[in-house]
């Protein structure tokens, strides 16, 4: 359990952090995880289902939840006098979720309807196509959401068997943030769920990625998007890796820490933006490298602009991504960069909600024991630290090149 | 809260939150240049005049204000709705000078040289292109174009017209940032880390030189919208899986004292996927699509009045049939006393957890500053959410929301009586 006091606003933010995810699952039960996370919304023998919608909707609360490859994560902000409430819903679904078998069969289609939604982004098609490829043996290549098959196959004995296994305060991070003392915050989280029993750790999983020794390509073609687009991966390292605040720089460096294109007006001093945006290359480039637990992906997506090549883009972003690792920013840009991310970092915490999400995120992955700690990490990053960081990731034989190619 | 307000000599308004406690400072400039105050028949040259002033100013270049932008570390984009073009930033409080300048350039002196507008408008016919694939896009274009007559503001998107985008000059919007580009009916909310009086003085060092026009942006003639009958139109975009719905109906502006009555409603209806009774009914109840909401918006105007879905094309019928049951029992009189007090507590509650960020802070004091609601407007607001009674709800649907007068828009697969 983890708090931090935030006076500026009467609310308190409660997020709770489950170790399991994507990465734990299986194939024939991929999405396990995700669909579990739709189920803690159907209701416990204490709250039967609809009561923590409308009781969180009559706060005017802020609350949601998301699965990624490495968790499964639940929160809501609230008004500061309901945190008791906040406290006494997630300790409660964190073992009694009634899962049904009624609610399980009500809900597929509402997930089926989710993937669906996303399959009609083309974006999200080459992206979940593209992590499939460049994972051979990690469950990273399997995404999040699961195939719509799977989807179709989950069963409820399946499900709540893995909420069993992996819902329990040994298996979860608590984190607040919120307007009142900390010691406080944390005392009324510890009465809340420290009585909830401990289940059996679960092993992490065990599928390292083997060396990758060449590149990998990919293609998709549908007629389900009218631009092409190309999205190019390098393995790069876990969030726990001594490299991590300089990746998160060299993303900045690429492509500014908020994605360029459209109506922003920030990040256009990138690398990226001035090479593929200015010249009319492309209309959106976007760099990324994410925190992680394992050894994931560096992923830089651009949209291309009609009358543009995949092969002329992607001879560009190689282009640029060689030039980052082979000399080190100027002082005048890779201060632009430090600032972005400073700056950036002063944004997210100071929305309480993201405040709380932040130092869960760093928590959950191992990337810091605080926020501070990350701010002093990503301070202390020099510019020849941010090339070092490319050179080491910016190979060919780790690379998955992907292009989304439209059919009339 | 603490909100302090002061105008500057040419009109421009501006009011400042301070919040103890934070490093940042959020700002929103909204300017009445959106798309009520297009010229008429030239749907997108207000979002392409926007666009394009964030590309170089006469006395920087694009890439020379880009570098200051990012050289301050600020988050900042320019967009142009219903109503105003809006410029959001946010950065360290330490900048908010710095950044109000870049801003006041980029609004105030914008070069339009001929480059610069010719790449903005390729990215933009670039982006109708996709958006021609989207179904959401789509879906929203044909919703316009059935409620909407040829000539209206709100009848194309805000990125406009593509033969609009495609024919538009330099000189032509460097005549709309002449005309819409002022300060007169302009705001400016600053909320987060600052002092007021830091922040005034910042705020006229930067804008004082804006020249003041006299006269206040004014749409012509726009006729009064309503639906004699349902209308509907399916298109079909290939190689999706998914449908996009929307069903909708004109709306009424921002300053018709129905206004409250109708969020109070659009919430009990289907503002919320899980605390209106169209999500509770559609995805709860039968499970037939992921996302159900509405949205009502603000101007001066009939903004759209829409409930979005979506769904899979063998589910669309019932989920439309679904959503406009509940309508039907809201006319009928059916709301129970807990929807309303769901929605009300829901709206109410919202302005307190929007206090938990500077952007929140400075989105709930913009509509009334722009909308010249009242100095105390959001400490009269949540009493003026809780007087709505069950009648006005029933009353404000029946006016509004005529279940047999809607307008129908489906993009998406062919839908399985057309296969």
């Amino acid at each position: 359990m983890y708090a931090l006091e935030a006076r500026h606003a009467p609310v308190v933010s409660l997020w709770v952090w489950y170790h399991v995810g994507g990465r734990n699952e299986v194939p024939g039960t991929t999405g396990m995880s995700h669909f579990l996370e739709h189920m803690l919304f159907k209701g416990t023998p204490a709250h039967p289902k609809g009561d923590i919608d409308r009781l969180l909707a009559r706060y005017g609360a802020l609350w949601n939840a998301f699965t990624s490859e490495d968790v499964t994560c639940y929160f809501e902000t609230v008004p500061r006098d309901r945190y008791a409430t906040a406290l006494e819903l997630e300790a409660d679904r964190m073992r009694n979720a009634a899962i049904s078998l009624e609610e399980t069969e009500a809900e597929r289609n509402v997930i089926v309807s989710e993937r669906e939604g996303l399959e009609n982004d083309a974006s999200f098609l080459l992206g979940e196509q593209l992590q499939a490829v460049a994972f051979s043996r990690h469950p990273y290549g399997q995404g999040v959401i699961g195939s719509k098959d799977e989807i179709k196959l989950m069963t409820r004995e399946g499900l709540y068997a893995h909420y069993r296994r992996h819902y329990a305060p040994n298996n979860a991070y608590v984190i607040v943030a919120g307007d009142s003392g900390a010691d406080e915050l944390l005392e009324r989280a510890a009465a809340a769920f420290g009585p909830l029993d401990a289940e059996t750790p679960t092993e992490p999983p065990k599928a390292p990625e083997p060396p990758q020794y060449g590149e990998k390509r990919v293609i998709v073609r549908r007629s389900g998007g009218a631009l092409p687009i190309i999205q190019i991966a390098h393995h790069s390292p876990r969030a726990t890796d001594g490299r991590a605040a300089a990746l998160t720089a060299l993303s900045v460096a690429l492509a500014g820490a908020t994605a360029g294109g459209g109506e922003s007006a920030s990040g256009r001093s990138s690398r990226l933006y001035r090479a593929l945006i200015d010249t009319g290359l492309a209309t959106d480039v976007d760099a990324s490298y994410t925190l992680m637990k394992d050894p994931y992906l560096f992923v830089v997506e651009a949209t291309l602009r009609p009358g543009s090549t995949h092969e002329n883009v992607e001879r560009v972003i190689q282009e640029e991504l060689t030039r980052i690792a082979r000399e080190p920013l100027s002082d005048e840009e890779f201060a632009r960069v430090r600032r972005q991310m400073l700056s950036a970092s002063a944004f997210m915490t100071d929305t309480i909600t993201w405040r709380a999400f932040r130092a869960g995120q760093l928590l959950a992955t191992g990337a810091a024991r605080s926020l501070g700690e990350w701010y002093e990490k990503t301070a202390a990053v020099t510019a020849e630290d941010v090339r070092a960081a490319a050179e080491s990731i910016f190979h060919e034989k780790s690379r998955t090149v992907g292009w989304f190619v439209p059919e009339s | 809260m603490d909100v302090r307000r002061k105008a500057l000599g040419n009109g421009l308004r501006v009011a400042v939150a301070p919040i103890a406690g934070l490093r940042s400072v959020a700002l929103l400039l909204a300017i009445e240049a959106g798309q009520w105050f297009e010229p008429a028949g030239r749907p997108g040259i207000a979002r392409l005049t926007a666009q394009a002033m964030l590309r170089g100013t006469t006395t920087r270049d694009a890439k020379a204000w880009a570098d200051a932008v990012d050289g301050i570390g600020a988050a900042a984009r320019l967009d142009v709705g219903s109503h105003a073009a809006t410029f959001s930033a946010q950065s360290l409080s330490d900048d908010l000078g710095a950044l109000l300048e870049l801003m006041a350039d980029a609004v105030v002196r914008p070069a339009f040289g001929a480059e610069e507008v010719e790449l903005v408008r390729q990215q933009t016919v670039a982006q109708i292109d996709e958006d021609s694939r989207n179904t959401r896009a789509v879906v929203e274009r044909v919703w316009r174009e059935l409620v909407y007559p040829i000539g209206h503001p709100f009848r194309a998107r805000p990125i406009g017209d593509v033969a609009v985008v495609r024919s538009a000059s330099a000189d032509e919007l460097r005549s709309h940032h002449g005309k819409a580009i002022r300060p007169t009916g302009a705001v400016l909310v600053v909320a987060g880390g600052i002092e007021a009086d830091v922040a005034f003085a910042a705020a006229e060092r930067a804008f004082g030189g804006w020249g003041r026009d006299p006269v206040r942006a004014k749409q012509g003639s726009v006729p009064e919208i309503a639906l004699a009958s349902a209308v509907r139109r399916v298109e079909v975009v290939p190689d999706k899986t998914q449908s996009d719905v929307i069903i909708g109906w004109p709306g009424l502006p921002r300053n018709d004292p129905r206004f409250v009555a109708a969020r109070v409603t659009n919430m009990v209806f289907a503002a919320d996927t899980f605390a209106s009774r169209a999500g509770h009914v559609v995805r709860d109840e039968l499970g037939l699509a992921y996302y159900v909401f509405s949205t009502l918006g603000s101007s001066r105007g009939q903004s759209p009045w829409t409930v979005r879905m979506g769904v899979n094309p063998a589910n669309v019928e019932r989920a439309i049939a679904a959503a406009l049951e509940e309508l039907r029992k809201i006319l009928q009189g059916k709301v129970e006393p807990d929807d309303l007090r769901l929605a009300q507590d829901k709206l109410v509650g919202e302005l307190d957890i929007a206090r938990e960020s500077p952007g929140g802070v400075a989105s709930l004091l913009l509509e009334g500053e722009l909308f010249e609601l009242g100095p105390d407007h959001l400490e009269r607001y949540p009493a003026a959410l809780r007087a709505v009674t069950r009648d006005q709800v029933v009353e404000t649907a029946r006016a509004f929301l005529p279940p047999e007068r809607h307008a129908l828009a489906i993009a998406g697969p062919p839908l399985p009586e057309a296969a």
